[in-house]
């Protein structure tokens, strides 16, 4: 890979993308017989759901349906495709929780009609507490009315939708495949990105041109990176990303439980238990099923990975019961922890309602683990290009914004990239796409902020900060107003 | 293209310094084109010289000096860049209840097109014909053509041509039919001599039915205080030397002009004034053609 990478000017290294990017601005006069580049309005190097997302939104909307775009997608898209009667025993360890304002944007372009309705699964109430003094808060639209109010009818109880990313793209590419005019280059690599040339009848100088793994060119006027926390297109445009990594692993899981809650079908509930090496959360899928998502130090992550099915569906069980004492102990062992843990629980009094369900099996091979980092990029545009998702940042996936963000940023382009063209500009101008990058910096610098405090305030394990955030923590609870702020703010403001 | 060595990450730094400064600060600030001399006396006498020209030869060379900077996003010109989005807004609004043939393409003659800002949007739009761009300022057409180059689409035979003339050396429509669908003048009303024999000479160039649409500044008091005081001398967001106070002309006087003149429909006048708010940007304000910018638009009758 190193041997392919060809910086001309000195930038950090840090992320490595497979992709040749020539800075140097191309000022030669093309005269030789490389044939000209095909003209694209929107290049969108990507195929995940925020840049299906945003593909879908410009193709379904009048006022953008007539631009020229493609789509570059490295793998076989139709390949991870979810089957139509796929069995409900079986569900993706990749899951995501959709706010209802990302629902109400696939409704609005028209996506959501073509979701794989029996795979997903609305919640109702999130049940979040303390690990180490057990302060707890529930969230659940009802208790989040203003004091004294009646209870609206009306109001919605959905918290979130938990939902297969499998789902997600799939109902995309069908929503794309109806509307029709993207052309899609996918199973194709981007080798290369470099400014175009002036040439005789046009200057394409400050134009991306792609030479794609088939050999084809194409020139952008807006190119999008959607192309993931390594982004080829983000180091293209020169866009620095900060941040840092958390030293701390999320293993995923797809288990069942032993039932289908106790709030029953129609109220399902979402856990979350913050450890002092990160949040254990498992979330609602449809039936007894569940998705687990635990954030632990590298070296737990291994040793989960490495257990039994007995022992790893025992660490979970344990995990929202025990202390965090016991829970360390169990992480040291290699094996048994099956048996360990039951003799443990006899002598631990647990309000079993006020936990998850038992869980009472793992999915084989759904458990694995991917570190958790927080990425920011320096800003989403540049001239002619723009980033959406993780190509703009990558978030603690503990209030599990990290898709929404994404489709958030889709939402946002869409409209902006509308309004150039409403109004006759050019829409890789930087002053074109200035109000996405206004849009949506600030909101997402602001999730990324609270989700990052968060993971260090429960990071710690004892003293006066222990006892004041329990504080907060039941205050918060108590009082429905607020709670209905930070409500809002997590289904994505309304 | 893009900073890469220190020097010009720097500048590019200082560009984006100059920028957030300008938003802080308050301003209805405005910017030019064309050219003249004299006061302002509004009156369509005709000039007694041969071919009088309404083109001023000191704005002609204020405006090369300013032709380099004219597409810089963070440059002198960035407040025309973010009020054009509104001009396509009104331009939308005081065709909303023309009789829309969906086949019929529009065709636009821009007066005073400086570096192509409206005029290259113009030819963009999907219902747009063609659009023909005039200014009298080589420098900036020279700028204008060079960028035009860097769009495929406006390089479209026919879509978007420049031309270096005044109005009274394009030639008028050989038939009122041949004319344009909308002529535009935007912020060039207060660089011209003799607003009077100006827009005389340009009234041929629209078709019947078409639309005269311009955007210009009231003299009045808040006026001089804001683009001449403010903007050019006290924060120097606008280039020194743009404006002219006294060669501002008035909403009423245009809507008086407009009453009296054969063959154009006074009761069609539509106006709007517009604000610059640091922070917010161009916001459109009621009233506001009494007393800053504002648009104005007049239809030729059938």
């Amino acid at each position: 890979m190193a041997p392919r990478l060809l910086f001309r000017a000195p930038r950090a290294l840090s992320a490595r993308p497979a992709v040749v990017v020539r800075v140097r601005p191309g000022r030669r006069f093309a005269s030789s017989s490389a044939s000209a580049p095909e003209v694209y309005d929107v290049v969108c190097v990507g195929g995940g759901p925020a840049g299906l997302s945003l593909l879908a939104g410009l193709k379904a909307s009048p006022v953008t349906r007539g631009l020229k775009v493609a789509l570059i997608e490295g793998q076989d898209i139709q390949k991870n495709r979810l089957s139509k009667g796929a069995s409900l025993d079986s569900f993706s360890n990749r899951c995501s929780s959709l706010t209802p304002a990302s629902v109400r944007n696939l409704q609005e372009i028209g996506v959501w009609k073509h979701v794989n309705a029996a795979r997903v699964q609305p919640y109702q109430e999130m049940q979040v507490w303390d690990g180490v003094t057990d302060a707890r808060i529930s969230f659940d639209w009802d208790t989040a009315r203003p004091l004294l109010s009646p209870r609206n009818p009306a109001q919605p109880t959905t918290i979130a939708y938990m939902i297969e990313n499998a789902n997600t793209v799939t109902m995309l590419l069908s929503r794309l495949e109806e509307l029709g005019g993207v052309d899609m280059f996918t199973s194709t690599k981007v080798s290369s990105i470099e400014l175009g040339t002036d040439t005789e009848n046009m200057d394409f100088t400050s134009w991306p041109v792609l030479t794609l793994s088939t050999g084809k060119t194409l020139a952008a006027r807006l190119l999008v990176g959607a192309d993931g926390a390594n982004s080829p297109v983000r180091t293209f445009a020169d866009i620095e990303s900060r941040g840092f990594d958390y030293n701390r692993f999320g293993v995923v899981a797809s288990l069942s439980i032993e039932g289908q809650g106790w709030g029953g079908p129609e109220h399902k509930i979402a856990y979350q238990r913050f450890l002092p090496s990160g949040p254990l959360a498992l979330l609602p899928l449809p039936g007894n099923k569940s998705t687990l998502v635990w954030s632990t130090t590298p070296e737990r992550a291994a040793r989960l990975k490495a257990l039994a099915p007995e022992d790893f569906v025992a660490m979970v069980n344990a995990g929202f019961r025990l202390s965090t004492t016991d829970l360390e102990y169990l992480h040291t062992l290699e094996k048994g922890q099956a048996e360990e843990v039951a003799w443990r629980e006899k002598h631990t009094p647990v309000n079993e309602r006020a936990v998850p369900m038992r869980i009472t099996d793992v999915e084989t091979g759904t458990v694995a683990g991917f570190p958790l980092r927080m990425r920011h990029a320096d800003t989403y545009t540049g001239e002619r290009v723009a980033l959406v998702g993780d190509a703009a940042h990558t978030i603690h996936p503990l209030a599990g914004q990290g898709l929404n963000q994404g489709q958030g940023d889709a939402a946002a382009l869409v409209k902006t990239i509308s309004h150039a063209v409403r109004t006759g500009q050019d829409i890789g101008s930087t002053l074109a796409l200035e109000s996405y990058n206004s849009e949506r910096y600030a909101e997402n610098n602001a999730m990324l902020g609270v989700c990052d405090k968060l993971h260090r305030l429960y990071s710690v394990e004892s003293g006066p900060i222990v006892g004041l955030r329990s504080i907060g923590l039941r205050a918060v609870d108590a009082m429905g107003p607020l709670k209905s702020f930070f409500m809002s703010r997590a289904a994505g403001g309304s | 293209m893009r900073p890469q060595d220190p020097a010009r990450a720097m500048r590019s730094f200082q560009r984006c310094m100059r920028q957030s400064t300008q938003l802080q600060r308050p301003a209805i600030p405005h910017i030019p084109r064309t050219s003249s001399t004299a006061t302002r006396a509004f009156t369509t006498t005709p000039s007694r010289r041969h071919n009088p020209s309404t083109v001023d030869p000191t704005e002609v060379s204020h405006f090369n000096a300013l032709a380099s900077s004219w597409w810089d996003p963070h440059g002198s010109s960035r407040l025309l860049h973010l009020m054009n989005p509104l001009r396509h807004d009104f331009i939308a609004s005081c065709r909303f209840n023309d009789a829309l043939v969906p086949s019929q393409k529009l065709k636009y003659l821009d007066i005073g097109c400086g570096g192509g800002i409206f005029a290259e949007s113009a030819a963009r739009l999907p219902d747009t014909h063609s659009v023909t761009a005039i200014d009298p300022t080589p420098g900036v057409l020279k700028i204008a053509e060079a960028h035009k180059r860097r769009d495929p689409l406006l390089m479209e035979p026919g879509r978007l041509t420049y031309l270096n003339t005044s109005i009274e050396d394009l030639p008028v429509p050989e038939t009122p039919e041949e004319g344009h669908d909308i002529v535009t003048l935007f912020e060039v009303l207060e660089h011209v001599n003799a607003p009077g024999p100006f827009i005389e000479k340009l009234l041929p160039h629209v078709k019947p039915g078409g639309w005269l649409i311009m955007s210009t500044i009231a003299r009045t008091w808040t006026s001089w205080l804001v683009t001449n005081v403010m903007a050019e001398d006290v924060l120097g967001i606008v280039p020194k030397g743009t404006h002219e106070w006294s060669k501002y002309v008035n909403e009423d006087e245009l809507r008086g002009y407009f009453a009296k003149e054969p063959g154009w429909d006074g009761t069609s006048v539509r106006s709007l004034g517009v604000m610059y708010v640091p922070g917010l940007g161009w916001k459109e304000v009621r009233g506001g053609e009494d007393w800053g910018n504002y648009f104005f638009a007049v239809k030729r009758l059938k």
